[in-house]
């Protein structure tokens, strides 16, 4: 078994009363691309310095390559990194803005010329050494502050947002290329994001954070399918959010009374009669289509509804249907050129366990 | 259209009209009193007379003896180190206002210029009581039973100790308003790819700062060069600069020629200090972006 590349050991970082980073524990390994999601104040910027160095943790440790870097300063630690808003050194050009770490490890010439002409092309900005950064487009300033990352070949490289300051469209682009950048690295990328999308495209693996804490650690793919906890159901994918009340429990199916509509949802665990329940449904699990006169199987839950509104989005559309105990539901699909119309009579269904049932936090 | 540019032009010329009267005043003020001094370095005085009799006698004098080049190397070695301090001291303090001051950034700049509250001489005399032979200083070392320090009596040093105290707050306001547009952020940068922070420091944070340091440099370095109260008052009888012995020209000796032209070196040699300093800035090693805030 190797090293992993990061590990961090009940990680903690207190600032006043509020605990930003509340005893973490990680193990990154080589060439992951592994990404730190989580809403703005979740402690995933600080736990990211407290990598990096700019931040000292109250206690556990980091080991960084093998090494136990906890005690070491920022630049002792062999680490790469991208910032936010690029932050490149205004009065050098690409570069010395590139070179700069090698710089530092006082690498001889010819070497610096090498590591600077690979890393150039690894990020298809050759031809730009001599500009100056405010020469450069938004997503010229962020290859050039990749490259600067990655230039000393670190033993990680962590990235702060670094797509948060480019347009769409750019980022889109970004987020293609920076997966091709690190599939051909072995250099472990720690990717921290509040933009669910990128953290799902980008990543292997990632963990959401929430109020210091790690909810839910594994490959993406697990967490977007089979949350474990309530508040990573409520965040990725932005479901609907279903409040009701368990009615009876037959077998794994839980009967929840919705506002006087009965729906059939997996059985939350510790969960009994009377409890209230938050059932997150997300909408490419809503099947939205015309009213049909044959029964439906009973396992599935189907409402009529009207449909309210539709929004189109390109790939696909967000309906928007209201049910007849006046809540609302959104389901998404790809647009059918038989479509439906607004104010149409249609029906939603979906299976019980296409949603996931938590117990509610205020019971 | 054509409407719009003839308020377009309009609009420049009442612009134009307000800068007249501080024109004039220039004109008036400054740029006629040094034309004056210029003419008046070439002609010659005779009992306390201008006579306008045309002249290089006064820069023979000046630039080829002995004892007016001393003067001026003096004024030249004081100026440097003053400015030198004031550096060293007004760096850290500026810097600590501009990074940690937070909401007390402004009342802390504000604080060092307190001094000029006052005139320069009453300052320049409050030295004199802090470090003359029956200043505080020294009093309270005789007190110890300890010799007093000859050094900071009547001497260069105290004459640099006043200077450095005098101009200081325009060093620290120079290079204070620097960093306030500086973005300390790429100091984290540069310690996470590898720099020590002294190193950080001289990568980033002194280029970045240059324009701002320069401007504080020569805020400090003019007056100073051209010192004749504080010398005066603190220097002794062999503590004098080359301000004293220019003042001299204009009241005892009343030979206001051969002050006009040591005058005009004066300003000379200002303007090619400026002219140095000006050629170490470059716009775009300093982070000038060229774009407009």
């Amino acid at each position: 078994m190797t090293e992993p590349a990061l590990k961090l050991a009940q990680v903690e970082k207190t600032f006043g009363k509020v605990r930003a980073v509340d005893q973490i524990s990680l193990d990154v390994g080589q060439g992951e691309f592994f990404s730190l999601l989580g809403p703005s104040g979740s402690g995933k910027t600080t736990l990211l310095r407290i990598i990096a160095g700019l931040e000292t943790p109250g206690d556990g440790r980091v080991h960084v390559g093998g090494r136990d870097v906890t005690r070491l300063p920022p630049y002792a630690r062999g680490i790469g990194m991208v910032f936010q808003d690029f932050l490149l050194f205004p009065h050098k050009i690409v570069a010395e803005n590139i070179t700069f770490p090698l710089k530092m490890q006082k690498l001889p010439a010819s070497q610096k010329k090498e590591q600077l002409d690979w890393v150039l092309r690894l990020v298809r900005m050759e031809g730009f050494e001599n500009r100056y950064p405010h020469q450069l487009s938004g997503g010229q300033k962020q290859r050039v502050a990749l490259a600067r990352g990655l230039v000393a070949r670190p033993d990680i490289l962590l990235l702060d947002e670094p797509l948060a300051n480019l347009d769409l469209e750019l980022r889109k682009e970004m987020e293609v290329e920076m997966r091709r950048f690190q599939a051909g690295l072995d250099i472990p990328f720690i990717y921290v994001t509040h933009n669910q999308e990128e953290a799902l495209t980008l990543s292997s693996r990632m963990a959401v954070m929430h109020e210091g804490k790690f909810e839910q650690v594994g490959a993406k793919l697990d967490l977007y399918n089979r949350p474990t906890t309530r508040f990573v159901a409520s965040f990725l994918g932005s479901p609907n959010h279903i409040l009701g009340r368990i009615k009876r429990v037959e077998d794994e199916i839980a009967i929840l009374d919705w506002k006087g509509l009965d729906l059939r949802i997996p059985v939350p665990s510790n969960a009994k009669n009377g409890d209230k329940i938050d059932y997150f449904l997300k909408h490419e699990k809503v099947l939205v289509q015309p009213l049909r006169e044959a029964d439906p199987p009973r396992e599935k839950n189907r409402f009529e509804c009207t449909l309210r509104d539709i929004i189109f989005k390109g790939q696909h559309s967000d309906y928007f249907v209201v049910l007849k105990n006046g809540e609302e539901l959104v389901g998404s699909a790809a647009v059918d050129p038989q479509s439906l119309k607004i104010r149409q009579a249609v029906e939603v269904s979906w299976l019980p366990q296409a949603g996931d049932a938590f117990l509610a936090e205020n019971n | 259209m054509k409407t719009f540019r003839h308020w377009h032009q309009n609009k420049n010329f009442h612009f134009a009209l307000l800068t007249l009267p501080g024109a004039l005043f220039l004109l008036i003020f400054l740029i006629l009193p040094l034309i004056s001094i210029l003419v008046f370095s070439f002609w010659r005085t005779e009992s306390y007379e201008l006579i306008a009799d045309w002249n290089i006698e006064n820069y023979k004098t000046i630039l080829g003896e002995k004892t007016y080049l001393t003067f001026i190397w003096r004024s030249l070695v004081m100026a440097v180190s003053v400015s030198l301090v004031c550096l060293i001291y007004a760096y850290p303090v500026a810097y600590l206002v501009a990074k940690r001051g937070g909401r007390y950034r402004l009342i802390l700049v504000l604080l060092t210029a307190a001094p000029f509250f006052t005139g320069i001489i009453l300052r320049v005399t409050a030295i004199q009581q802090i470090l003359g032979p029956i200043g505080l200083l020294n009093m309270a070392l005789q007190t110890f039973g300890l010799e007093p320090i000859q050094i900071l009596m009547y001497s260069n040093v105290a004459s640099a100790i006043g200077l450095v105290y005098l101009w200081i707050p325009f060093m620290m306001l120079a290079i204070y308003l620097s960093l306030l547009n500086f973005n300390f952020k790429l100091l984290e940068v540069a310690y996470v790819n590898g720099a020590k922070p002294w190193r950080a420091f001289l990568e980033v944070t002194w280029p970045l700062n240059w324009i701002g340091t320069a401007i504080g440099i020569v805020l400090v370095f003019i007056p100073t060069f051209a010192a004749f109260v504080t010398p005066r008052f603190l220097g002794g009888v062999n503590g004098a600069l080359y301000g004293n012995i220019l003042e001299h020209q204009f009241g005892a000796t009343g030979t206001w020629a051969l002050g006009s032209a040591m005058g005009v070196v004066l300003f000379v040699i200002c303007l090619i200090f400026i002219l140095i300093i000006w050629r170490t800035i470059n716009l775009q090693r300093s982070g000038y972006t060229g774009e407009e805030f």
